[in-house]
């Protein structure tokens, strides 16, 4: 018996007819039954280029505003469940809670086709704050390339204290790393972000990735 | 001149630069080959790294992160309050001779510096007979500080303690208030909020001290030890006081007051053991104990209003039902996440509902003129010793009306049910002694 990383309290698993099978117990999962309950994975009704949870398979009414077609696929709906996570995890910077996401995150990599991996990367304010990027806590030893850097020049507040608008209107806050195009040219780049919330900061990001000379940019975050 | 009290007796991470006898601390310290955080004094998980090395706190997460870079900040208290005329008590009202008494003693053991419990029934007036010893205290120039584990306490106290110390300057701390700290002389907060102290109180009156989550939190117990001075003390008030602070009375550990007398003067209502074997067996068949279903008529047909305590909130429907099929109408049920819970309990507090079937939400703070109460399966877990004291604390509020059963319906006499029973017995024996009567 293990404790949840979120809520602390001791469980354990009901034996199943696969742990029976394999002759040994599964891995434990990091979060308890009553924790995960409080995610909603995305089910398979989701908007073709966002990848927010609804009723048909039809561009939604936000993407249809965009003139691009970014793809984007999310794990989870941004709900008061994930709203809560993201508060603990990234606002409080509990940084054990990373855990509790690295098992679903993995499994969707797999299924995504992309060459290169590419995290958002976070301002250097936040690093010394927070000391650590929420993005790339959720990797497991998956290969990834910090191509991207906020600029120094980019003094802004959080996105998340931001209407639609102002968040819209945001400049480009990314640059390239020095030797980023040998790292991308002709590539198929997948960005990686914490919650889809407007879109604008993956298009500022995935511009500057087709600068550097990607043949092809995707995106998955964990939230939308 | 700069205002530097913000610091006073506070363990802060955010300096105030010049401040004049500020003292500084790393927030987590190493020792041995572990670490302890300095503001909630818990041990800080091995794996509890950012990727830069630095270690971090995850108990105390909730009032701001601290890591191995932070430090904590302090000003020793200096007690920079303005003198009060008599403690700035503005409450006219009187306590009664029993009470005064307790009052007197408790306020003894406040100034001798002495641990202590108060340990008064339900309905004995605990709040009012902690004042004299209060206004003695801020009369001194003492920093006080008037805590809860529960914030509906802490919430329901502040506008009386407002309004019966109208002289003194208070503020109220609990989890994401509105309102920022400042400094004054009556704190009252959460216990939680002391882990923003250091040795800043002279006295602490910690109230409901056997409520979750204080009684099962080591962290909290340390928060109340380290926000007082050095030469400070604290006064526990409860109805019910666990196993651990019952053992200290009896190893001298802490000083105890006994009010075991109602304001009105009539003892605790004793609770009846009615042994009923296999009374989950008889609910799972849509029946009752024989004995429970002749006494719930009685009441019912004597207008005798009725609680009828359950384990569980899947068992209330059932009883309901037995209840209707044998044709005592006018009852409902309620239990804690019941979206009609306020409306149930002012009905029946008015008589418009005969009976309620509830669980354990209804053992404390609440009181109706008049009341029976039967708990049925009692010998279950979810009664504590303390809740079956608490829930016996309902029945005999009324001065014109002392009287009233309390009958504990169980299959086997479990351990919950002695100790309650023998707690009420000890409690009426020394009510019997300061001249208590049975109704
Ligand atoms: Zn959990
Ligand atoms: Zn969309
Ligand atoms: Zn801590």
């Amino acid at each position: 018996m293990l404790g949840c990383v979120w809520c602390g309290r001791l469980f354990s698993l009901p034996l199943t007819v696969a742990m029976i099978w394999q002759w040994r117990p599964l891995p434990q999962p990091a979060l308890c039954p009553a924790c995960r309950e409080q995610l909603t994975p995305i089910g398979s009704q989701y908007c073709p280029q966002c990848g927010r949870q609804q009723a048909t398979s039809e561009v939604c009414h936000d993407c249809r505003r965009w003139p691009d077609n970014l793809r984007n696929r999310a794990l989870y709906c941004y709900d008061a469940g994930m709203k809560a996570y993201m508060q603990q995890y990234k606002f409080q910077g509990d940084y054990r809670l990373r855990l509790g996401l690295q098992a679903a995150l993995s499994t969707a990599l797999k299924r995504e086709n992309y060459e290169v991996l590419v995290p958002i990367p976070i301002d250097q304010r936040t690093w010394q704050t927070r000391g650590f990027n929420q993005v790339t806590g959720w990797l497991t030893g998956q290969p990834f390339q910090q191509v991207l850097a906020v600029t120094a020049t980019h003094k802004d507040r959080p996105q998340s204290a931001k209407t639609r608008q102002e968040r819209l209107l945001t400049p480009q806050p990314f640059e390239l790393v020095a030797g980023a195009g040998e790292v991308l040219a002709n590539r198929r780049v997948l960005l990686l972000d914490d919650v889809y919330t407007t879109g604008r900061t993956l298009r500022h990001a995935a511009q500057q990735i087709y600068l550097g000379g990607a043949k092809a940019v995707t995106s998955l975050t964990l939230a939308r | 001149m700069t205002d530097f009290s913000e610091l006073f007796g506070r363990r802060s991470p955010t300096p105030l630069p010049g401040a004049p006898g500020m003292v500084t601390s790393p927030a987590i310290v190493a020792v041995g080959t572990r670490w302890r955080c300095q503001r909630c004094y818990q041990w800080v998980a091995p794996a509890d790294r950012l990727p830069n090395g630095d270690r971090y706190c995850r108990t105390c997460l909730q009032l701001g992160r601290l890591t191995t870079q932070d430090r904590l900040y302090t000003i020793p208290e200096p007690n920079r309050f303005p003198r009060l005329v008599s403690g700035g008590c503005t409450w006219r009202g009187q306590l009664s001779e029993l009470q005064a008494q307790a009052a007197t003693a408790v306020q003894a053991h406040a100034q001798a510096g002495h641990r202590q419990l108060l340990w008064a029934v339900t309905g004995a007036g605990k709040t009012e007979i902690v004042y004299p010893a209060l206004a003695e205290a801020l009369r001194q120039g003492w920093r006080v500080a008037w805590v809860s584990p529960r914030v509906d306490v802490c919430l329901e106290l502040a506008p009386r303690l407002q309004r019966d110390f109208g002289g003194v300057e208070q503020c109220v701390l609990y989890g994401g208030q509105p309102v920022a700290y400042h400094y004054c002389q009556l704190t009252i907060c959460t216990t939680h909020q002391l882990l923003r102290f250091d040795r800043a109180f002279d006295w602490i009156v910690v109230d409901e001290v056997d409520a979750f989550p204080l009684a099962t939190s080591p962290m909290l117990q340390v928060a109340i030890d380290r926000a007082q001075k050095e030469a400070g003390s604290c006064l526990y008030l409860t109805a019910t006081p666990g196993e651990r602070l019952q053992r200290e009375i009896k190893q001298g550990k802490v000083a105890v007051t006994y009010l075991p007398l109602r304001y009105h003067g009539y003892l605790l209502p004793p609770i009846q053991l009615k042994i009923s074997w296999r009374w989950r067996q008889q609910l799972r068949q849509g029946r009752l104990p024989m004995g429970l279903q002749h006494q719930l008529n009685r009441w019912w047909q004597a207008r005798r209003p009725f609680l009828i305590f359950v384990p569980h909130v899947a068992d209330l429907s059932v009883v309901a039902a037995v209840l209707a099929r044998n044709g005592l109408s006018g009852g409902t049920t309620v239990y804690a996440a019941d979206p009609d819970r306020q409306a149930k309990v002012q009905a029946f507090r008015e008589g418009q509902q005969r009976y309620l079937v509830t669980t354990t939400i209804l053992e404390r703070g609440v009181t109706f003129p008049s009341v029976a109460v039967a708990i049925l399966g009692a010998d279950d877990p979810v009664f504590s010793t303390a809740a079956l004291v608490q829930i016996a604390g309902r029945v005999g509020r009324l001065a014109s009306d002392p009287g009233g059963q309390v009958l504990a319906y169980c299959h086997s006499n479990a351990r919950n049910v002695q100790r309650a029973r023998a707690m009420i017995t000890r409690l009426n024996r020394q009510g019997r002694r300061q001249g208590g009567r049975q109704c």
